[in-house]
């Protein structure tokens, strides 16, 4: 999962480091928005607003267990 | 605008001026910070027509320095947080161009197309699909903020929220409005963290305003409605513009949004604020941005060029009366824009006379684009185009010939021109081609990219 996430979002947002230490801090609110909206649409999971915390995007492995939790909640 | 703040300072010294995420600053705190600011920097040498050159932080630490560069008489040339350092010291040297090898910053006053009158410098691509310093003067501030206050209505009991960059006109002439009625600030970083954004509304305020621009309301709507809907009651006006916003988007907000004014304004740096519409009182029409404000007027000219006069209006690029001649003639801004006016006076925009592509209220030139492709040797050509884009409208999308024997990938560009060009022009979507179709003269064919 970790991978294709990583593939997904490097298509989507070229000019981010996916697999960046902090990569809450490089993103821009499009950058927040794209990964929510791709992550819903490939996962059929719904990831709002309430999601989009420092914490969840901090890094790729904290956005895969954010997803592994929705889809284990759903 | 410094007059105001000192007025209540004395009046009301207490009520919150600025907040952001680290303080809160009241209006008599606000007064002292900006006065010992000042004196600190008439100690470094910023006097009457200095230009003082800084990024513009998203904090109240900025507002502080902002008002202070005024209240020395100097010139505020606030730079957006991704300029590049190559770029800011490009800029720090136009804006001080040496003259007789002295040091030549009071030298500006002498400018004739300064006229003495420029207190911000804004730096935009803009009207002309060039980075050009704009020059604008405390006339046109205080026009602009009597135009916002007129059509608006800020008001004292307003807390206005601002979430986009401060060195561009869409957010920077907020605080003009705001503070000068009297109002309260919060500065927020941007809307990258969507709920630092609606815990906002939670603060004891009766009113809330905001300006965002189309592709940050899209953004809302799609992961952040119900949250939206859930503050409707609070938010007394959001103002969009910078960019089109499309009619679904409009009627989206106003379902969402059924207690609020919502407007949709004309302005640009070099043309100040000019027209507002409020589509959720007279109806959804995409393009309608309503009649000129009290201090501005609007033609069309032969070619359907939309044309702005009055008091909001630039004083003219710095360093470059040429182009300024090209814009500015008569007291007139000649826009890129084209437009009609209805028969109640009311503007209409209908697209642009050129290739720049406007990213969610940037504006982009794409030779600037592929200049700096170019220079990275990763590609033998290019040719940046607009792309449609789901949340942003229209993106850069770069086709680009593999320089010879390189496997180029968009993350090698991507990477290359980070630091190099600001973040909002790097193009989004990226595409490897065999060759780069050209006109008869040997420049890239915008025409039929753009027909395709």
């Amino acid at each position: 999962m970790k991978e294709h996430i990583i593939a997904l979002l490097t298509e989507a947002l070229p000019m981010v480091n996916i697999e960046s230490d902090f990569l809450f801090s490089e993103l821009d609110s499009l950058g927040v928005t794209t990964i929510l909206m791709l992550l819903s649409e490939e996962y059929g999971i719904e990831l709002d607003a309430r999601d989009a915390t420092p914490r969840n995007l901090k890094t790729i492995d904290a956005i895969v267990e954010m997803v592994k939790s929705k889809l284990a909640n759903k | 605008m410094e007059q105001a703040i000192e007025h209540f300072a004395q009046l009301t010294p207490d009520k919150a001026a600025v907040i952001s995420a680290d303080e809160t600053l009241s209006y008599s705190a606000l007064w002292k910070r900006i006065r010992l600011r000042a004196k600190r920097l008439r100690e470094e040498g910023i006097a009457d027509g200095t230009p003082y050159v800084f990024v513009a932080t998203q904090d109240a630490d900025f507002i502080v320095t902002y008002i202070a560069v005024h209240l020395c008489g100097g010139i505020s040339v606030p730079l957006d947080s991704s300029t590049p350092e190559e770029r800011q010291q490009q800029i720090r040297e136009e804006v001080s161009p040496p003259i007789n090898g002295k040091n030549p910053l009071p030298s500006f006053r002498g400018n004739k197309w300064l006229n003495g009158k420029c207190s911000d410098i804004l730096y935009t691509t803009g009207t002309t699909g060039k980075a050009k310093g704009v020059m604008v003067s405390k006339k046109a501030w205080t026009a602009n903020a009597e135009n916002l206050t007129d059509r608006l209505g800020f008001t004292s009991d307003l807390l206005f929220i601002i979430c986009g960059p401060l060195s561009h006109l869409g957010s920077l002439s907020k605080i003009y409005p705001t503070l000068m009625n009297g109002g309260t600030l919060y500065i927020m970083e941007s809307l990258k963290d969507l709920n630092a954004f609606f815990s906002v509304f939670q603060l004891p305020f009766p009113k809330f305003a905001t300006f965002l621009v189309p592709s940050s309301i899209r953004m809302l709507l799609q992961v952040a409605s119900k949250d939206l809907a859930a503050v409707a009651p609070k938010i007394d006006f959001i103002e969009t513009g910078a960019a089109a916003i499309t009619q679904s988007d409009m009627q989206r907000l106003c379902q969402l949004l059924p207690y609020s004014r919502l407007f949709n304004t004309y302005a640009s740096t070099e043309t100040g604020i000019v027209c507002s519409y409020e589509f959720s009182k007279y109806g959804c029409v995409p393009g309608l941005l309503g009649k000129p404000m009290k201090h501005s007027s609007v033609r069309i000219d032969g070619e359907g060029r939309v044309v702005c006069s009055g008091d909001t209006i630039m004083s003219g690029y710095v360093g470059s009366p040429e182009l300024t001649a090209q814009i500015l003639r008569g007291g007139e801004v000649f826009t890129s824009d084209l437009g009609s006016l209805d028969n109640q006076g009311m503007l209409r925009l209908q697209g642009r006379q050129d290739d720049v592509i406007n990213v969610g209220g940037y504006k982009v030139n794409p030779l600037e684009v592929e200049e700096a492709v170019c220079s990275s040797g990763l590609v033998s050509e290019c040719i940046c185009l607009p792309a449609p884009h789901v949340l942003l409208g229209t993106v850069p999308k770069l086709l680009y010939v593999p320089g010879e024997g390189l496997e180029t990938k968009p993350k090698d560009i991507a990477d290359y021109l980070r630091g190099r060009i600001e973040s909002y022009k790097i193009p989004l979507f990226y595409e490897a081609v065999e060759a780069i179709r050209h006109t008869y003269n040997g420049k890239p064919d915008r025409k039929t990219y753009r027909k395709d």
